[in-house]
């Protein structure tokens, strides 16, 4: 035991002078990381300007074909249609949990809570039931006496709802995560200068909730530009998203070139939404 | 104002709601193609999940490729995480950027990069391959949880035992790692939650032979909804369900218990 003391002094004194001990620490997971993350991302940006030749027809294709333009302009609609309704869903539901009695307010973070850690796919599916020829939502508007219901699956619309469902416990929790923090005195001292409804709300409650808002969307719209199992299973195929169209160019096509250029597209408008956030609040908060 | 709010909230609880709880009776539906409210009741395609094959592979490939995940994220996150709280050196932000990196890159294109380079080693289709590409991505997550343990963590307890004359190594076995314990449990069920429902990484590459649970619930989605999706679906979100009330239930249990023997 002695002999294990001072031999474990001894690597501490010997690393701590060279100060080698964290690097020692962190050379399994940083070689990893290396290895298995960053080259394979660095493949997909070789790939985009060397398949099927060197050059870079692929990017010009992408950024110039109006079939792509669509797609991204298209998706890149969608997620913002997404963002906002996640928002107009997420805020009175965390309001909710904020003005509830604790026991409410648990009740509803458990369902949202829930919600959350179920499967995309199982979410995904519940809304292809709902959503059906034979679901429930044709059979309420056949029976209120819509004579030709509409087509509601395999539509823009089914994919956005199903988004919207599956990305509001993120903006809920950042919001709500703000909201519980709002010191209630605030509020009231505002209320007792005069301040009521609408006017309290945008001038007091909005700006403190600012920073939920911000976390939440940016997080919202950026999982949303690179969604891909809603939209391929329950979107038009005729209305693809940036990630289905990538799945598309290798599973189906095999053209590794082209997927992988839309893939950086996808990934550098990514990391811009989410550098200029880190400017702005830092990044750690946005997952912490 | 108040009002108005808190009525569209109790509207969004229905619209959070509805989709989970509608799987349940659909996966004691008879009907052969999706309908709602479902025509009849049996067991059927719960007895035709837990005696498919096409359904019970993928179930164990899941749970290994993710147990096999836990055990690596853990194995490389542990000690860098103690790396990045405890100490300060030169490159340390770079560091911190590129365990967080993989939250910041869509799957799909990672999905691209793996399908490509594994291709190159032989190893798309296979077990491994899934394992190692789902460890990157299981990284940031429990280093996220375990850095925010470990950042709380109380040193003047390591101090002290170390001044009684505890070694280094007796200290870390006795005490770091005990109160530890929760952050560690947690962020290796993070890790192995993250394997266990990644979707798009595994279409790519986890191929026939390593088929993945969520890649096999994707393709049947896609031909038109297999009736035991819904079974799947419900074992899901019971365990979801279970998983998510544990924690209160112990807690409650813990609270009553410690209340008594004040009384």
């Amino acid at each position: 035991m002695y002999k294990g003391y001072a031999m474990g002094n001894g690597i501490a004194k010997l690393t701590e002078r060279k100060n080698l001990w964290p690097w020692l620490l962190l050379a399994p997971l940083a070689i990893y990381m290396a290895v298995f993350f960053l080259v394979p991302l660095i493949d997909v940006a070789i790939m985009s300007v060397t398949e099927p030749r060197p050059t870079l027809a692929n990017y010009q294709r992408v950024l110039t074909g109006s079939l792509y333009l669509r797609v991204f302009l298209n998706t890149f609609m969608t997620a913002i249609m997404v963002t906002f309704a996640c928002l107009l869903v997420g805020y009175p539901l965390a309001y909710l949990m904020a003005s509830s009695k604790p026991r409410t307010a648990t009740l509803i973070l458990l369902l949202v809570t829930m919600s959350f850690w179920t499967s995309f796919l199982v979410r995904t599916y519940a809304w292809m039931v709902l959503l059906g020829t034979n679901g429930p939502i044709i059979w309420l508007l056949q029976s209120l006496g819509v004579q030709q219901p509409p087509q509601l699956l395999f539509t823009r619309f089914s994919s956005t709802l199903a988004m919207v469902h599956i990305l509001a416990p993120y903006m809920v929790m950042n919001i709500y995560s703000v909201m519980r923090k709002i010191d209630p005195v605030l509020i009231r001292s505002a209320e007792s200068l005069g301040a009521k409804g609408l006017a309290l709300f945008r001038h007091v409650y909005l700006p403190l909730t600012a920073p939920g808002i911000a976390n939440g969307s940016v997080l919202v719209l950026v999982i949303c530009l690179g969604f891909y199992v809603t939209p391929v299973l329950l979107g038009s195929p005729r209305e693809q998203m940036v990630a289905g169209l990538i799945g598309n160019q290798i599973d189906e096509f095999l053209a590794f070139g082209m997927g992988s250029a839309m893939a950086m597209v996808l990934l550098v408008v990514t990391l811009v939404i989410l550098t200029i956030y880190h400017r702005r609040f830092g990044l750690d908060k946005l997952w912490g | 104002m108040n009002r108005f709010l808190r009525w569209l909230g109790i509207a969004v609880v229905i619209f959070i709601a509805a989709p989970l709880v509608i799987v349940v009776p659909m996966s004691f539906s008879n009907a052969r193609s999706l309908q709602f409210p479902p025509p009849g009741y049996w067991l059927g395609y719960y007895q035709a999940y837990f005696t498919d094959w096409s359904w019970l592979r993928p179930t164990w490939n899941s749970i290994l490729i993710a147990t096999a995940t836990t055990v690596l994220t853990m194995a490389l996150v542990v000690p860098a995480t103690f790396a990045l709280v405890r100490h300060r050196f030169r490159g340390k932000g770079i560091a911190d950027v590129m365990m967080l990196m993989p939250l910041a890159v869509p799957h799909i294109v990672m999905a691209v990069g793996y399908y490509s380079y594994f291709g190159a080693f032989g190893i798309v289709h296979t077990h491994l391959g899934v394992v190692l590409a789902h460890t990157c991505l299981s990284v940031p997550i429990a280093f996220l949880v375990l850095s925010a343990n470990l950042k709380g963590f109380d040193r003047t307890l390591e101090r002290a035992a170390l001044s009684l004359g505890a070694s280094p190594a007796r200290t870390f076995i006795h005490i770091t790692l005990p109160i530890l314990r929760p952050g560690l449990i947690i962020s290796a069920l993070f890790a192995f939650i993250q394997s266990f429902d990644e979707t798009v990484v595994a279409i790519f590459i986890s191929g026939r032979d390593a088929e993945t649970l969520p890649r096999k619930m994707f393709d049947s989605i896609r031909q038109e909804a297999d009736p035991v999706i819904a079974v799947i679906s419900t074992l899901l979100f019971a365990a979801v369900i279970v998983g998510v009330t544990a924690p209160l239930v112990v807690a409650r249990i813990r609270s009553r218990r410690s209340r008594l023997a004040a009384a």
